[in-house]
């Protein structure tokens, strides 16, 4: 089921691209150029088009993950663990990515670069997990139990979500409270518009990018088969034993 | 290869275009003047000034929009005569953007309105470092899955002896 549902996924593919690049150029027009700046922050605010958004996917695309990870250990499907690993790296690079954009806002802002703050460290820690899980997956030689133990990293490490989401409710924290929250929105509409077409760019960029990289790990996985390496491998270990 | 090589040039011409519009946008609001600038060559025309407001000089009607004050950048010292709209920003010790005309007969800097520092370093530095590393990623992955296919296509499959 879940085959056949990847595969149709990948066969829109290029819908997901030529959406992302849409929604990002349309964001970029109306946040750059359209969008009224901050009365508080002045131009500065502008930042917060392209900071947000990746901080979102960031969060995303760890969902993601650990969807795929409870799948994983739930059907020992090797496609999802492929889409996993894919996974794991794209979050890093969007949470790294939200990370540097966010400091770059912080020190006009807040007059410093970083700060241990709640929703900064939570955020860290979460770069850190993902660190963690890539590295797990170069050390570990057994495919199957490589793939096992990520998916257990990955699943614990789902715990940080909610820590990063509430933690500037649960704390004291410099970092500005939520936008978007069931007390309502507490943002412009002159800025609110810009910031959903970058979210929705962003997360269909990812997306994309996620289609992208598990091709590349199936296409390089597929091209050590038809080399023989995998079968090379087969007979060297059938050898030594 | 043809394709892909296409799409990627179209994207960067709407980058380009997107780029221009974003500098032609803000062009007029990249040029601002230091205090020692406005006395060693007096402009004619409106300008922007930044400096910092220095402590101890501010006076005026604030509410009514009227305000006196010095400006301050680096060791010069510029007097500067406000009167526009009651100024939100306006304190002692800020560093601010003054939108005036410079007096040369009663060597006053006459200021319409106040705006915040722009930051455009940051603003650039931030777009540059969020999106500019996600469009090499994904130029370089969408050309090593390219070459795989055609890598794939072309290898013989491992015949053992």
């Amino acid at each position: 089921m879940i085959h056949k549902a990847i595969r149709r996924i990948q066969r829109l593919k290029g819908w997901f691209g030529g959406g992302a690049a849409l929604c990002i150029f349309a964001g970029l027009y109306l946040g750059l150029i359209d969008s009224p700046p901050d009365y508080y922050q002045g131009e500065v605010v502008r930042i917060m088009y392209v900071h947000v958004p990746l901080a979102h996917t960031a969060l995303f695309a760890y969902t993601v993950l650990f969807g795929g990870s409870v799948w994983y250990l739930w059907k020992r499907d090797p496609i999802v663990d492929n889409m996993c690993h894919a996974c794991a790296a794209l979050s890093a690079i969007f949470t790294a990515l939200a990370l540097a954009t966010g400091m770059i806002w912080g020190k006009p802002t807040w007059n410093t670069w970083w700060t241990w703050d709640a929703r900064l460290t939570s955020f860290i820690v979460l770069l850190l997990i993902l660190i963690g899980y890539l590295m797990l997956r170069t050390f570990i030689d057994d495919p199957e139990k490589e793939a096992r133990y990520a998916a257990v990293l990955a699943i614990l490490g789902f715990v940080d979500l909610p820590i990063i989401h509430f933690s500037v409710e649960w704390w004291r924290t410099l970092h500005q409270p939520q936008s978007f929250s069931i007390r309502g929105v507490s943002i412009s509409s002159g800025l609110l518009v810009p910031l959903f077409c970058m979210s929705v760019g962003m997360s269909l960029l990812f997306s994309y990018m996620l289609m992208v990289r598990t091709q590349l790990l199936y296409l390089t996985h597929l091209l050590h088969a038809k080399k023989g390496r995998l079968l090379s491998q087969f007979h060297l270990s059938k050898a030594d034993s | 290869m043809t394709t892909f090589y296409t799409k990627w040039g179209a994207m960067l011409v709407a980058m380009s275009i997107l780029s221009i519009l974003t500098y032609n946008h803000y062009q007029q609001d990249l040029a601002t003047l230091s205090p020692q600038h406005i006395l060693e060559s007096p402009p004619a025309e409106e300008v922007r000034l930044l400096g910092m407001v220095r402590g101890g000089t501010l006076r005026g009607d604030l509410e009514a929009g009227d305000a006196q004050f010095d400006v301050v950048e680096e060791e010069t010292s510029l007097p500067v005569k406000y009167h526009g709209p009651p100024p939100e920003n306006l304190r002692e010790l800020k560093t601010l953007v003054l939108i005036g005309t410079w007096n040369p007969t009663a060597k006053v800097f006459e200021a319409r309105d106040i705006g915040l520092v722009t930051n455009y370093g940051f603003v650039m530095g931030a777009y540059l470092i969020g999106l500019l590393p996600l469009v090499l990623i994904v130029f370089s992955m969408s050309r090593k899955v390219s070459l795989l296919y055609t890598e794939i296509k072309e290898s013989t499959v491992y015949q053992p002896e």
